[in-house]
């Protein structure tokens, strides 16, 4: 729509030196948006020729391409405001219960980097440099249309891009405290209390007890069916593959909770069907490979799919923006309003294994238990340059891993095709390494099937 | 001396005068005391003329949580940060949310609470004091002498006057007592006790109700420790002391005037008001200063039933700490040790219930598990009102 809104100025005014100027702006906005355009579909190409059951993806496929490739604002209800909103600790049933839509605008798109690269600090990580090539560029509906932005203060990159979009829109900056005791989630509570305050301000809606229990509701029952999806997964593998199970998950970002509840459900009972039947995908005795790290957004897939494509298996993924973002559910203990809201902040602090916590070993065990879970075979670290507090915490899960045996390497990416050839070798050497250590009758029988 | 240990000193100082003037508080007197009853009585008129006191501390208690609703909802409209939201935080109508399905394990817990109620209320009419000899460590007053059993707490405050028993009888009051200590622990507590089915009680009535309740820290419930231990002393010392600590127990108000019986009440029938009414707002808050559980937890490291816990499985939510109505940190904290047993833990299996995770906690019986965590059991029930 914003595309068409551009192209439609008069031509008369095309004399002046800002109306040239103006032009210059204009067709650097149409090359963005093209460019942008040509980066999603030929990352959704390369998912789709990876095979498996990508036919199964399609609604997920979908939400991206709706908003990346047709650039239209994610579907929702007409007059429904939308409210951005960054990480996990961001309740997305407050911005239910006050009558709008949440979406996530964490970022994966190479196009809007490069501009942000130029906007925002040169250390500052890729995740945050595409946030405000988006918002500087003008063009995208899915930012642009947001009534308000909910920046939650986590690491230092989201703090800055927090003041940085305060010039463009509304934005709410959440504190989340740095630890998770019980002064700091009756602190959380209150600034929850007072997000709930400004979100409906936004909407003109309040959050009501009511409206509040209904979005329990809505996302407790996503969040069932993203434990049937995991669960299924455990129980059997190569039923499909983690990189599209990662872009599956990535999808609720840009879906409405009851949309993707319902495509997750179509998806469930589509893969319990194939699972009961033994529709694998391979039935090669692939290298089990975990990814864990910094987020990875589409479309910045290339590490999940480089370890696809050389003939590994993603299993399971310890990111934000895939199993972790909604894996762990909300627990309402008291039926009361506070109670409620108790139960929010306490969800959003004390499972969050996110290294931005001043303590954060909760993160090894969970690590442990999914390498336990998945039978790991080996572990990808991924970093993206700039992204301080997981480069931090490499050192303490590759010790950990060590101790379990398990391999491990850390993968540095930026968003960029460049560093892709780079990546594919250290990928396919630390997938041929599994496959060795597997011992030798093993990696034969998985070459014979 | 710090200002938080003056509180603690003053709040165990003036405990203790209570209690040991305790007759001196009459909440309602008779002029002769009856400690039996017989089954032609039950139900009849007198019987019923018998719970007046029962009801007048249900009626103040009432009055007392509607008052600190009251009051609550005053100071937030008042505070800037919550007016807003003062309307949604009174609110008492809002939609049950559909998470979580009933488990037998809580209905069993239930059953079993109601029914021992019952059994001590009225069992001793009804079935005959086959077992007078035995002692159970629950707080069921035993001033109703027609209970089914005897109550440890008796002797236990009354210490003078074990010493005074046959061998015999010090004999099985010392054997039953330790026996369902060792063997069962503070799981009593979780399922006999009929103090914890009053708290209990209320509790289900504030969550009907909708009433926001008050979330206890870690600070507070050490702050309450010090109390514990003046309860405790006071039970074992008073009797030694010359004062009677049956006068202040709040137990005293519950099952003898449900059996009909003519007991006065003293301080305890106060203490009881407080009691309802602090339960209300906080899940078993007597049971976080009771001193005959404290006694009981001992045996936390022997006891047959057990919380497990699964350590890799733990992802530290601590969805089981906001449920625990004892404030036990530890059982989500603990990163070691799959026995989480802890001296306060009741086994009331609210942890095990709101648990997310598959198998991370469990109740466990001489190492058998009774009741696991399931992540279906937290979220499943959510499909039904996803297709309304």
């Amino acid at each position: 729509m914003s595309r068409q809104a551009i192209a439609g100025t008069s031509p008369a005014a095309a004399t002046s030196p800002s109306a040239v100027e103006a032009r210059r702006e204009q067709r650097r906005r149409q090359l963005f948006s093209s460019k942008s355009v040509h980066l999603t579909q030929k990352y959704l190409r390369r998912m789709r020729d990876l095979g498996g059951s990508a036919e199964l993806m399609q609604p997920f496929f979908d939400a991206m391409e709706r908003v990346y490739v047709r650039g239209q604002d994610v579907r929702k209800p007409r007059g429904t405001k939308t409210v951005g909103t960054y990480c996990v600790q961001v309740p997305q049933e407050l911005v239910y219960a006050a009558g709008a839509q949440p979406v996530k605008l964490c970022s994966g798109h190479y196009t809007a980097f490069s501009v942000g690269d130029d906007v925002v600090a040169r250390d500052a990580c890729p995740l945050v440099k595409a946030i405000a090539g988006f918002k500087h560029m003008g063009t995208l509906p899915l930012y642009e249309n947001c009534s308000l932005m909910v920046v939650p203060i986590t690491c230092d990159c989201k703090k800055r891009i927090a003041g940085l979009l305060q010039d463009m829109c509304p934005v709410h900056a959440l504190p989340v405290p740095a630890n998770k005791g019980d002064e700091d989630v009756e602190t959380f509570v209150a600034e929850l209390y007072q997000l709930a305050d400004v979100v409906s301000q936004h909407t003109g809606q309040a959050v009501t007890h009511e409206s509040l229990a209904r979005a329990f509701e809505r996302t407790g029952y996503a969040q069932y069916e993203l434990s049937r999806f995991l669960r299924i997964r455990r129980k059997t593998p190569n039923l499909l593959y983690g990189t599209h199970a990662m872009v599956a998950m990535n999808a609720s970002s840009y879906l409405d909770v009851d949309a993707w509840a319902h495509a997750m459900r179509t998806l469930n009972d589509e893969l319990e069907r194939r699972a009961h039947a033994k529709q694998l995908v391979t039935r090669k005795d692939r290298p089990r490979v975990m990814l864990t790290g910094s987020p990875i957004v589409f479309p910045n897939i290339k590490v999940p799919l480089l370890v696809e494509e050389s003939g590994g298996m993603v299993v399971a993924d310890e990111t934000c923006m895939g199993e972790r973002g909604m894996s762990d559910p909300v627990v309402p203990v008291d039926t009361s309003f506070d109670g409620l809201m108790r139960a929010l902040a306490i969800r959003a602090l004390r499972p969050c294994p996110c290294p931005t916590f001043a303590d954060n070993t909760q993160r090894l065990y969970r690590l442990r238990r999914m390498v336990r879970d998945h039978r790991v075979e080996g572990v990808i670290y991924h970093v993206l340059r700039g992204c301080l507090v997981y480069d931090y915490e490499y050192r303490m899960v590759e010790e950990e891993l060590d101790r379990l045996g398990i391999p491990v390497i850390r993968l540095e990416s930026d968003y960029t095709d460049e560093d892709v050839e780079q990546l594919r070798i250290r990928t396919e050497a630390f997938v041929e390494m599994i496959k060795l250590k597997k011992g030798p009758q093993r990696a034969n029988r998985s070459m014979r099937g | 001396m710090s200002k938080r240990g003056l509180i603690a000193g003053i709040a165990c100082a003036s405990t203790a005068l209570v209690a040991y003037f305790a007759w001196q508080f009459s909440f309602f007197e008779y002029e002769t005391a009856i400690y039996t009853t017989t089954a032609d009585r039950l139900f009849t008129s007198d019987h019923l003329a018998k719970l007046v006191p029962l009801l007048l501390i249900g009626l103040m208690s009432a009055i007392g949580i509607v008052l600190c609703v009251a009051v609550r909802g005053w100071l937030t409209r008042r505070d800037p940060a919550h007016a807003p939201f003062a309307a949604q935080r009174a609110s008492r109508s809002a939609r049950r949310i559909r998470g979580r399905r009933v488990s037998g394990f809580m209905v069993a817990r239930w059953a079993c609470m109601v029914g021992f109620f019952v059994l001590m209320v009225f069992g001793g009419v009804i079935l005959g004091a086959r077992f007078a000899n035995i002692s159970i460590p629950v707080l069921s007053c035993p001033a109703n002498m027609s209970q089914l059993t005897e109550t440890s707490c008796y002797y236990l405050a009354h210490l003078d006057e074990l010493a005074t028993l046959p061998w015999t009888g010090i004999a099985a009051f010392v054997v039953s007592t330790l026996g369902f200590v060792l063997v069962f622990g503070r799981t009593l507590c979780g399922f006999l006790c009929p103090m914890g089915l009053a708290q209990d009680l209320m509790h289900t009535i504030r969550q009907a109700t909708r009433v926001e309740g008050v979330a206890m820290t870690e600070d507070m419930y050490q702050a309450l420790v010090p109390l514990k231990w003046t309860m405790l002393l006071l039970m074992i010392g008073l009797s030694f002391a010359g004062g009677n600590f049956c006068n202040f127990c709040p137990a005293i108000a519950l099952t003898p005037a449900a059996a009909g019986l003519s007991v006065s009440l003293y301080a305890s029938g106060f203490i009881m008001v407080f009691v309802l009414i602090a339960s209300f707002f906080k899940r078993r808050f007597f049971c976080t200063i009771c001193p005959l559980g404290f006694l009981m937890g001992m045996a936390n490291k022997v006891q047959l039933f057990r919380i497990t816990k699964d350590c890799t499985a733990c992802t530290e939510c601590g969805a089981c700490y906001e449920a625990c109505p004892m404030g036990i940190r530890q059982i989500y904290t603990e990163r070691a040790c799959a026995n989480v047993t802890d001296v306060n833990c009741i086994m009331c299996g609210e942890c095990v219930r709101c648990c997310p995770e598959d198998g991370a906690l469990a109740l466990t019986f001489a190492g058998k598990r009774l009741y696991t965590s399931k992540r279906a059991r937290v979220v499943r029930g959510y499909q039904r009102s996803a297709h309304e």
